[in-house]
């Protein structure tokens, strides 16, 4: 923790000795975020003047992460440490995320890591690191056990909504206007719920229909419920050469023209599988949580933009 | 076990033996001669892995009667297809290895016939012999479904990687197909076997180029610009007025319904590219365009770089100069067109390089203004039409449906009784659905 806190000051350094500002590497490095070099008692209101930070105030802040001593020390220290601090403007200072502060405090020796109380505490989104585009979820899969079991041709003759084809599938298929999602429930009480939108949208939706089998007169419970799949698209808006593609990712994807337009992209990290298609749009599948999705579009997106240019 | 620490309950002595009656193992004291300890056949408890019968009791085991088979059957399609020796010895190994893991050995024959395809297309794709997915279905008489299935199971299991070919790779076996050689056809039809798929292979090349290829079943594209070569090699009335149909039943192949769209989308490609022609001073209409390949493929390189350059310029004077995201977004996917085009003639190379680095300059500066400029929301929703090539599938796009507004809800809002009751019928309605499903149930059985 040590080190990466120095290690940016030491950039930070270098960025001032050379006189040498590429904004392209100090967004890469992260969020950048200036440091005000007006120490003052109250840490609550040093956010307000910072000059060239983010637009965020510091109204939403919270420190009640940092430990008891830290607040004590941070006052001296403060002070004296603010003056090693450079005072750059347009280039930007360096100083710890939110997220590590926490695991900052034990050395007085690296106060620098302490600074943080000036910094907003939600980071700066960078500007030209991301991809800008955000994947849209189309379809949450998601189960709950009701429980009980259940009598399926009792739920089929008292339900408006649900079909029971006994010979084709074994369980009742049931729909809901309000999120528009379709339900699968099987005699053991176990249900299935698809065509959701979003996560509340899956688990407002499998309430409802629990709510139902509860109203025909089954004693059924919402439990152990659980988001199996997400699947979600976007669109980069250029062609892609899939053929490029599963040259250069072999271990990856797999392409084969005559059985499929797309190509199957099987990321590791996350889990994640991608249909990766020549007019540049890409559906994402595999996931159990929103954050995967994310994660496995940011990884793939300069993947495809390496080969938008070749 | 250490003799000397027992001791003979009778005299005390330590004397004592191993003095095996027959099977049963026995300690004897050698001194009195009582017996200190046997053991017993039954109690003996063996330690090892449990030995099934079929292992104890079998002196060889025989090779099972489907692998022989299926063994023999990848023979015959490699043999079929007259391969390599070596292509044919890895489908072997492969099957053999495939076939012993869990995943095939209890599936049905057809499937280990489909595996035994599979094998030999694995094996020809990772020696690089040219056969497609199709020519193997065809062989196996299954669908290409199935096929790609069980291939795509099977280099899971044996972790291989095989190599997928490009359509130009297939191509030249493909032209062989073609019965047009001047031996099977009259003079005026005919033509030299290596004349057309040299064409045929320029033609998928620049295809390939404009975005036709990418994505689309490979056979309607070789018989589209086979048949394309064909005619372009003489394009005299005749051959200009056969239609596909005709051409296939010349040459005796059996047409395929996709190829009549590839060709349109072939001659609206050479068409674009042919209008640049600077000495054709006729009007071009995609039609006419055949009788141009010729002059269009030996210089395409030239005409791709003249085309991008006036689509450009038209796009300029469509909108103001105070847009620049059309030109960029353009430039950004032809910039890889161009790419190729930038290889090989050396007159032109410097111009294309100095072109090249004038648009990625171009881009670099206009990419941060592209993505903030609001409107750029319309302009991205079809993109296809901003570009001199793009996939057709982009130039065409569907109408998408009207997407759901997204619900903002918490997922633990209450429910409101009166929604719920909406799902469930009253008690008339569900006598009446009763006796109507009673009264089918009856009608299907007296009717059936």
């Amino acid at each position: 923790m040590d080190e990466s806190a120095l290690e940016r000051y030491f950039d930070e350094s270098i960025i001032h000795d050379s006189d040498f500002v590429l904004e392209e590497e100090l967004e890469l490095q992260g969020p950048r975020r200036v440091l005000s070099s007006t120490p003052s008692a109250q840490r609550p209101s040093q956010l307000a003047p910072k000059s060239g930070a983010t637009g965020k105030s510091g109204d939403d802040l919270d420190l009640s992460f940092l430990p008891d001593e830290l607040s004590g020390q941070n006052e001296p220290g403060f002070s004296s440490t603010e003056t090693k601090v450079p005072n750059d403007g347009a280039a930007g200072g360096g100083s710890d995320p939110v997220e590590e502060r926490p695991e900052a405090p034990d050395t007085a020796a690296s106060p620098f890591c302490v600074m943080t109380p000036m910094t907003p505490m939600t980071p700066m989104t960078p500007v030209t690191e991301g991809s800008g585009i955000v994947p849209q979820l189309q379809n949450i899969v998601s189960t709950v056990t009701l429980g009980c079991p259940l009598d399926l041709k009792f739920i089929a003759r008292q339900a408006r909504n649900a079909e029971y084809n006994p010979k084709r599938f074994a369980a009742v298929i049931m729909r809901i206007r309000e999120p528009r999602t379709t339900a699968l429930i099987f005699s053991s009480g176990k249900m299935v719920c698809t065509g959701a939108k979003s996560e509340e949208e899956s688990r407002l939706a499998a309430r409802k229909y629990a709510r139902v089998v509860q109203k025909l007169g089954f004693s059924a419970r919402f439990l152990e419920f659980k988001i199996q799949n997400m699947v979600a698209s976007c669109d980069v808006c250029f062609p892609i050469r899939l053929e490029g593609l599963v040259l250069t990712h072999q271990q990856f994807s797999s392409y084969e023209p005559e059985l499929f337009p797309g190509l199957i992209y099987r990321m590791v990290k996350p889990r994640i599988v991608l249909l990766i298609f020549v007019s540049g749009k890409v559906v994402l599948t595999g996931a159990k949580e929103r954050a995967e999705i994310y994660e496995a579009f940011e990884n793939i997106y300069p993947i495809l933009k390496g080969f938008r240019k070749q | 076990m250490s003799r000397a620490s027992m001791r003979c309950p009778g005299c005390g002595s330590s004397n004592i033996v191993d003095d095996d009656l027959y099977c049963q193992a026995q300690l004897v004291c050698a001194d009195c001669g009582s017996v200190v300890s046997e053991g017993s056949l039954a109690e003996e408890s063996f330690n090892g892995p449990d030995i099934s019968y079929s292992r104890t009791t079998a002196v060889t085991r025989k090779p099972c009667v489907n692998l022989i088979q299926g063994l023999e059957r990848v023979k015959e399609i490699s043999r079929i297809l007259r391969v390599r020796r070596e292509i044919e010895e890895l489908a072997l190994t492969y099957y053999k290895q495939a076939y012993e893991h869990e995943t095939f050995l209890h599936v049905t024959l057809q499937r280990k016939e489909i595996l035994g395809g599979c094998c030999v297309l694995a094996s020809c794709r990772q020696q690089r012999w040219p056969i497609t997915v199709g020519t193997i279905s065809c062989l196996l008489n299954g669908d290409p479904a199935a096929v790609g299935e069980v291939y795509q199971e099977m280099i899971k299991v044996l972790n291989i990687q095989a190599p997928t070919f490009s359509v130009t790779d297939v191509m030249e076996a493909h032209c062989q197909e073609y019965k047009v050689s001047p031996g099977h056809v009259p003079e005026e039809l005919a033509e030299d076997s290596k004349g057309l798929t040299k064409r045929a292979i320029a033609l998928v090349e620049l295809a390939a180029d404009s975005w036709i290829v990418t994505g689309r079943q490979p056979l309607p594209i070789m018989m589209a610009a086979v048949y394309l070569a064909w005619q372009s090699l003489k394009p005299n009335a005749q051959r200009l007025k056969m239609s596909l149909e005709k051409f296939c039943k010349l040459a005796k192949v059996q047409k395929s319904k996709t190829a009549g769209t590839r060709i349109t989308e072939m001659k609206g490609m050479l068409y674009k590219l042919g209008k640049e022609i600077p000495w054709y001073k006729e009007v071009l209409t995609p039609d006419n365009v055949v009788s141009l390949v010729g002059d269009v493929l030996q210089h395409r390189f030239s005409l791709l770089r003249r085309a991008l350059k006036s689509h450009e310029l038209s796009l300029l004077e469509k909108c103001p100069a105070g847009q620049v995201n059309p030109s960029s977004a353009e430039t950004s996917s032809s910039s890889d067109v161009s790419e190729d085009a930038g290889q090989t003639p050396v007159k032109s190379s410097v111009n294309a390089e100095k072109e090249k680095q004038g648009r990625d300059g171009d881009e670099s500066l206009k990419s941060p203004s592209e993505e903030s400029n609001p409107q750029t929301q319309e302009l991205t929703q079809n993109w296809g039409k901003r570009v001199l090539f793009a996939p057709p599938c982009v130039v065409n796009a569907k109408r998408k449906r009207a997407e759901r507004p997204p619900l903002h809800v918490t997922g633990d809002e209450e429910i409101s009784d009166s929604e719920i009751e909406s799902y469930i019928r009253t008690p008339q309605e569900a006598r009446d659905f009763a006796m109507m499903q009673e009264k089918l149930f009856t009608s299907n059985n007296e009717s059936s």
